[in-house]
């Protein structure tokens, strides 16, 4: 097979699921600055419809930020930190003893990989909280400048943890594939 | 007698001036348990680099990150249920929550990052 369960695993956790949040959170982020107070600008406000949709994006990207970060956990890390076995030399089929066996190549994991464990659990719960307000509070969230203020404010720092966890995610494993 | 109302800081404003069907205490109390929990996240790192208390790994090939993680997440989901149990039918000062749940989330957060529980 050309390309193992593993290997599709993480392709499906960073490109996948990652880039479906990342693309999801960037559109976010653009559709509260293009609708900004039409009292400033020549912008119309929203509609119920237009509401909704916001909601159902945040949904999504919420949900594509757990599966990403469930799978990571679950699937993918348990592969990245197999502990090679006793008298094994070649250690590039266990990347973090391969990472951690060169100085050179150690910071992927001491830095990297240890960023990446916990970080995306933060951007998942922040995420989530921004879908329950985007949900229920449809009109609000449009009418309310503060809590537009504070949602552009969480959007801001879910998508620049995941794009962090991400390029963390991109150097690792191209040094040191999950195969 | 004190009431459960006079002990949570808020400044009332009726829901409809502001502009929504709800009060703002439900939309309050999601984004301040999402920063607690970003707190436990961070706590929890900290409290396993110091050898203080290690989460109990749940699933073994994750190994601990598999009980850190969910001990978090159990955090954050009792704490969005508990505030959203006593706001979500009040309008609240929402500022200072605003500004608390981005405190929290920023200190869980450095929390999680090697140089700084390297430090210990």
């Amino acid at each position: 097979m050309l390309f193992s369960f593993d290997s599709l695993a993480t392709m499906f956790h960073g490109i996948a699921a990652g880039g479906m949040a990342l693309m999801g959170l960037f559109a976010a982020l653009f559709w509260l600055y293009a609708t900004r107070s039409a009292e400033n600008d020549d912008v119309r406000p929203p509609g119920a419809a237009s509401h909704q949709a916001f909601a159902v994006l945040m949904v999504l990207v919420a949900v594509a930020l757990w599966v990403t970060v469930l799978g990571g956990t679950y699937i993918v890390f348990p592969t990245y930190r197999t502990p090679p076995p006793e008298g094994v030399v070649a250690l590039v089929d266990y990347p973090r003893a391969y990472l951690l066996s060169d100085a050179g190549t150690a910071w992927l994991h001491a830095f990297a990989m240890e960023s990446k464990e916990h970080m995306p659990w933060i951007a998942s719960m922040l995420a989530t909280s921004v879908a329950f307000v985007a949900t229920r509070e449809r009109r609000r969230l449009w009418a309310d400048r503060g809590m537009r203020s504070m949602t552009v404010a969480v959007l801001a720092v879910v998508f620049g943890l995941v794009s962090f966890v991400a390029l963390m995610g991109v150097l690792v494993n191209k040094v040191a594939p999950v195969q | 007698m004190a009431t459960h109302q006079e002990d949570v800081p808020r400044t009332v404003v009726a829901a409809d001036e502001a502009g929504g069907a709800h009060a703002n205490g439900g939309a309050l109390a999601a984004f301040l348990g999402a920063g607690i929990g970003s707190l436990a996240m961070g706590a929890f790192v900290v409290l396993n680099e110091a050898g203080i208390f290690a989460a109990p790994s749940f699933y073994g090939p994750t190994g601990g990150l598999s009980g850190r993680s969910t001990l978090a997440v159990v955090v954050w989901v009792v704490a969005w249920i508990w505030l959203h149990r006593r706001w979500r039918s009040r309008e609240l000062e929402a500022r200072t929550v605003y500004v608390a749940t981005l405190v929290l989330a920023a200190l869980g957060l450095l929390a999680t990052l090697p140089p700084v529980w390297g430090l210990l």
